[in-house]
């Protein structure tokens, strides 16, 4: 058996990303993040913690909260992703944005994409969350600036709009 | 980084693969573990065997003797699972809690098993019901109880070339009352400091069967059988309950981390274990 080591490879792949197909050439041990960043230059997911922690790299994959910078996107191949920059239609933003936006559910805004992007997760498996389920399924979002009960403030106001 | 991604879309594929490669291989599951490691630079494999194509690994199958988990099985799916939450609600529990809900719509139980932290919450559920592991390779399968499958710190009785391919619960007495309980120290979604899994049989006005296992607070997860048959035949007297909580308490060698020192979980044990206990006995779930 040839025991030297083998170069990391560079791969083909196509990922959905926010409703479009994208062809790429990635390293195979490339980690999502980097892909989405890098590649196709959306920059609404953030690296911060990198170990699953904080929630500022938070995407969709088929519509559940993941980390992605503790995926690679080998393994995310053909899914569908969606980013912040995915959320609004038609120049439209969507009502969770707008909720943010309403209630002043930020500060500095590092945080907001992932947040955003949990509550878009959140209201697609609960119709009517209580403060309870929706602090729990926050926690792992992290906001530095505190912005904690404004944010919690807006995804009252989501609901009410799914209504 | 210079590792070689396989991603086989059969289970022959999978071990075939790590046969030939055996410890040179890192099998790749959901990656909440192994895509950190290799981020951090902890792990340097030569070949990454993924097993997300291969099909059929994510069961949950009810049989008259017990359970069928399959470990692609996300974190997620088992604490949803209506049939986890009827028959062993405990393990949703245990599973629900872990990290946050990123992680545990990737991690998977195969995956979370296979690394054998310590600071983990599935592993003591699942110890407390009695799981088995089968691991499968190409010489053949092997169906190895929890106990033995966990051999210490992020250490299993798994060899390089094999697979975790089911996790196995027996049913478990009728009627049988269960809970998990995770202490965490620090925040809310933290990894437990302690964990404690208890399920007890009950009969006219006594306990007829008791486990308990404590996890988190030590190297492996731990029952211990000599504490747990003081309750057989007995009521659940609270002073009963207090001599169980201070039998684990007294037995087990606890371990210093972040999360609290040996002699702050050797108390943390006798609370939780207590509460456990008293919550089962006065039939909370
Ligand atoms: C932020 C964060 C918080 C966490 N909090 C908790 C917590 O509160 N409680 C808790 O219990 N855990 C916690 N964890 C740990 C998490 O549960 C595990 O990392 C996860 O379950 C591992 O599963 P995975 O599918 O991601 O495994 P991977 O990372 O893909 O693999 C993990 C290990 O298992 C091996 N492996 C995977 N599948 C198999 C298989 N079928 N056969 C053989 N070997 C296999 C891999 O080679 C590797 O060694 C946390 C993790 C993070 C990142
Ligand atoms: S950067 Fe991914 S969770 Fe913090
Ligand atoms: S608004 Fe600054 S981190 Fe949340």
């Amino acid at each position: 058996m040839n025991k030297a080591k083998p170069m990391m490879s560079n791969r083909t792949l196509t990922l959905q990303v926010n409703g479009q197909p994208q062809t790429l050439e990635v390293p195979s041990g490339q980690i999502l993040l980097e892909t989405l960043r890098e590649a196709l230059d959306l920059v609404g997911a953030r690296n911060s913690c990198g170990i699953g922690m904080c929630g500022t790299c938070t995407v969709l994959v088929d519509g559940m909260a993941i980390s992605s910078c503790l995926t690679l996107t080998a393994q995310v191949e053909g899914k569908h992703i969606t980013t912040i920059e995915g959320l609004s239609q038609n120049g439209q933003l969507h009502p969770v944005q707008q909720a943010y936006i309403d209630h002043g559910a930020f500060q500095c805004a590092y945080c907001t994409p992932g947040l955003i992007l949990s509550t878009v997760a959140l209201l697609n498996e609960h119709v009517n969350p209580d403060d309870a389920t929706v602090r729990e399924y926050l926690a792992g979002n992290l906001c530095r600036c505190g912005s904690y009960v404004n944010i919690l403030n807006a995804v009252r106001a989501c609901h009410t709009i799914n209504d | 980084m210079n590792y070689e991604l396989l991603q086989p879309d059969s289970l022959s594929g999978a071990m075939e693969a790590l046969a030939q490669h055996g410890d040179e291989a890192k099998v790749l599951a959901g990656g909440t573990a192994v895509v950190l490691m290799l981020q951090q630079k902890l792990i340097a494999p030569t070949v990454l065997v993924s097993i997300g194509r291969v099909p059929d690994l994510d069961h949950i199958r009810t049989e008259p003797d017990g359970l069928h988990i399959g470990p692609l099985t996300i974190l997620r799916d088992m604490e949803r699972s209506s049939v986890i939450q009827r028959r062993f609600p405990l393990l949703a529990q245990a599973c629900g809690e872990v990290g946050n809900v990123r992680i545990r719509n990737q991690a998977t139980l195969g995956g979370n098993l296979a690394e054998a932290d310590y600071a983990s919450d599935p592993p003591t559920a699942l110890l407390a019901l009695g799981a088995q592991v089968t691991a499968t390779s190409v010489r053949g399968a092997r169906t190895i109880p929890l106990e033995d499958f966990l051999v210490g710190f992020y250490t299993t009785d798994l060899e390089p070339d094999e697979l975790i391919t089911d996790i196995f619960i027996p049913a478990s007495t009728p009627g049988s009352r269960m809970t998990y309980l995770k202490y965490k120290s620090r925040s809310s979604e933290d990894r437990p400091c302690t964990g404690v899994a208890a399920i007890a049989a009950f009969g006219a006005k006594t306990c007829t069967d008791l486990r308990v296992a404590v996890g988190a607070a030590c190297e492996v997860p731990q029952r211990l059988p000599a504490v747990e048959s003081l309750a057989r035949g007995q009521a659940l007297t609270d002073e009963l309950i207090g001599e169980i909580a201070a039998g684990y308490a007294d037995s087990i060698e606890t371990l210093e981390d972040i999360r609290g020192s040996a002699r702050y979980r050797t108390q943390m044990i006798r609370v939780h274990v207590y509460r456990a206990l008293e919550e089962l006995r006065n039939g909370h779930r």
